[in-house]
């Protein structure tokens, strides 16, 4: 059970500490149901966060997302610790960046939160109104509670979870230098009945589906920059010269962006659904994802962030991996 | 000229009247969405509100060819015509806010893409019923009911909808439809504004613009910088769903000897924004890309051409993945000055 004293009080001494930086949580957004992540520098700032069915954000994202300015001439680097609170599909993303040596493991604190399941926004905004006043909510026995200004009103989580929570395998943190509550019970297993769905389809059907989406695509890249796997310092997305891919939007172009973001995610993406959540247009980006997923499981028994002291599946060779695949 | 009024049973006689191919209409495409043409249909959806993508996108797209060329002539070949269009359903806000982006087009140099689709279109605006929690459209000069730059104004009255003409493209839209449109009653009209009315008593969120201007760059080492955008991710969609912003890029595309040098929007959210050849970026920071999205709508745009970029149509804090709400950084500001 989420115990935020337990939460502010580990986040309180650990922002003490004079080898950390800033820890990054969450805390309540500026209206209604929303969220925000909170960086914090000072103990005092801890007391603003929260742990809920609304917290969302993967946070592992601003590991990699942090821009370093160049160090003036005659001063350190500085190298003090981010503290990161992580759900168990967070604490995949910064196991898998350890994997691929994107951070170091000695430049980051890890807080476990055992989670019970985030919400989909959109299934919330469905069930209630827009509201300015700031929503909390909790777990509650298989319900999530929402205390809005007119009394308590509770959910069955499944009406208003995230897909990706409803088959959650991995709730709690695979890796952690604190645990701050019990670890929950994870759903029993995920068919990946979705993306046999649309395989189910004829090309065409597939194409025609693919081609509504990718032609609506604004290219905010959203989707890149949340993703906690996404933070390659020169991104083919950015190149001019050799240009990948034009910044012309088209379906040719947008085609070419959605399958290089989705083959560079193979064997990678930790399905914290993040992409999908932020896009504006509502792209359903997680089925790209974890048809990728799907394979690399099925075909080499591997799932990323799930073992630090793991190889990347790209870095790993076994002498009877498949390769019946290959022309 | 006097109002008018249009049976809803009628709305597809009005479209086959004027010419179906000239309508541009709200549509749902994939999970967006946007003004684009009729596709055949014989109505439109007037239920869906701002739409995703807003308005800006008929009369600057996303790409637009500035002109071809093939490698080794020097002669350049300009894009075809513009079309004529009518474009049916369109929120105040999104109609101000064209005439914010107005005052940069017709600068200097006057651009001729967006002045001739400005030039060849009417925009029949549909008053707002129902504002969203973070429309703050009256707090910027507008309202669910605005009339500036719209050439007709509808308000739905359950039934049918009230016409009321603007402009002499509006009036000549009016004629066109001849019988189609029947003459309203002053009762109409006196509906039409408890609609405008009550609609604008649903608008809860708002900020006081007063001062900031001015007093903006003041802030220029203030802390609200750092805060608000520590959890910013860079992404475009703020700026490419915003109905005034308007930066784009130039780029070239060349396939085999036949090219074409064309813009695309571009964002000053985006690292590669203002970075220079040497690797120097003067923005080199969320912190300080945060800081000129703010100023440039609220000071430096005010500065240039005498009105805030903004129109409070929401759609920046409604879709930011985050919550970067561009209203608490006004009260912070506010508080600051």
């Amino acid at each position: 059970m989420a115990d935020l004293e337990k939460l502010r009080a580990v986040a309180k001494e650990t922002v003490s500490r004079d080898d950390v930086k800033y820890l990054i949580g969450w805390r309540q957004g500026t209206y209604g149901f929303r969220v925000s992540p909170h960086f914090i520098t000072e103990p005092e700032e801890a007391d603003k966060l929260i742990f809920s069915p609304l917290c969302s954000n993967n946070l592992a994202t601003y590991l990699t997302l942090v821009e370093k300015l160049p160090v003036p001439r005659g001063q350190e680097p500085d190298t003090r610790k981010i503290a990161l609170m992580v759900k168990g599909c967070d604490s995949r993303a910064v196991v898998q960046q350890l994997v691929e040596q994107g951070i170091k493991r000695e430049s980051v604190i890890i807080i476990g939160c055992p989670c019970q399941g985030v919400v989909d926004l959109a299934k919330v905004e469905e069930k209630f109104p827009a509201v300015l006043e700031q929503v909390e909510a909790r777990w509650d026995d298989g319900k999530i509670v929402f205390k809005l200004s007119e009394g308590e009103k509770a959910v069955p989580r499944e009406e208003v979870l995230a897909d990706k929570c409803l088959r959650c395998r991995y709730p709690n943190p695979v890796t952690a230098d604190t645990l701050l509550w019990e670890k929950v019970e994870a759903e029993s297993n995920d068919e990946y009945a979705d993306v046999g769905e649309l395989e189910g389809k004829a090309p065409e059907e597939r194409w025609s589906f693919w081609e509504a989406y990718f032609s609506s695509c604004i290219r905010c890249y959203s989707c890149r920059n949340v993703c906690p796997m996404c933070y390659c310092e020169d991104c083919i997305l950015d190149r001019l010269n050799p240009t990948w891919v034009n910044r012309s939007n088209n379906i040719s172009e947008n085609t070419a962006f959605h399958l290089a973001r989705a083959f560079h995610l193979a064997g990678r993406c930790i399905e914290c659904g993040e992409c999908e959540r932020v896009c504006p247009v509502n792209i359903p980006l997680m089925k790209l994802n974890r048809k990728l997923t799907k394979e690399v499981r099925e075909k080499f028994e591997y799932e990323p962030g799930t073992d630090p002291d793991s190889k990347p599946l790209q870095a790993s060779y076994r002498p009877n991996d498949q390769e019946n695949f290959i022309l | 000229m006097d109002n008018m009024k249009l049976a809803k049973e009628k709305v597809g006689d009005f479209l086959a009247k004027l010419g179906k191919e000239r309508f541009r209409v709200p549509q749902e495409t994939g999970g967006s969405s946007r003004f684009a043409p009729l596709n055949g249909e014989s109505s439109v959806d007037f239920t869906l509100s701002n739409t995703t993508v807003p308005l800006k996108s008929l009369f600057y797209p996303q790409t637009e060819t500035l002109y071809r060329y093939e490698v080794g002539e020097t002669a350049m070949k300009a894009p075809g015509e513009a079309d004529e269009m009518i474009i049916m359903g369109v929120r105040p806000c999104d109609a101000k806010a064209l005439t914010i982006v107005d005052r940069l087009f017709s600068w200097d140099p006057k651009d001729p893409y967006y002045l001739e689709r400005r030039e060849k279109a009417t925009i029949i605006g549909l008053a707002c019923q129902e504002p969203r929690l973070n429309c703050f459209c009256t707090s910027l000069g507008g309202g669910p009911a605005s009339t500036e730059g719209l050439d007709i104004l509808m308000t739905d009255l359950g039934e049918s909808f009230l016409f009321q003409p603007l402009t002499e493209k509006g009036e000549k839209i009016c004629q066109e439809a001849g019988d189609v449109l029947v003459k309203s009653e002053d009762s109409d009209v006196q509906a039409a504004e408890k609609v405008h009315k009550d609609a604008a008593s649903k608008i809860v969120r708002k900020i006081d613009s007063e001062g900031i201007p001015e007093k903006l760059p003041q802030l220029w080492d203030s802390q609200i910088w750092k805060k608000t955008s520590e959890p910013c991710l860079g992404c475009g969609a703020c700026t490419f769903l915003c109905p005034t912003c308007h930066c784009f890029d130039i780029q070239d595309e060349i396939e085999g000897l036949e090219g074409r040098r064309y813009r695309v929007w571009d964002s000053c959210m985006f690292k590669e924004y203002t970075l220079h050849t040497s690797g120097h970026n003067p923005r080199p920071t969320r912190r300080e890309r945060t800081r000129n999205r703010i100023n440039h709508k609220y000071s430096y745009f005010v500065d240039k051409f005498g009105v805030i970029a903004c129109v409070g149509c929401g759609r920046c804090i409604n879709l930011c993945p985050v919550n970067v709400d561009i209203l608490n950084i006004l009260s912070q500001v506010k508080e600051a000055l």
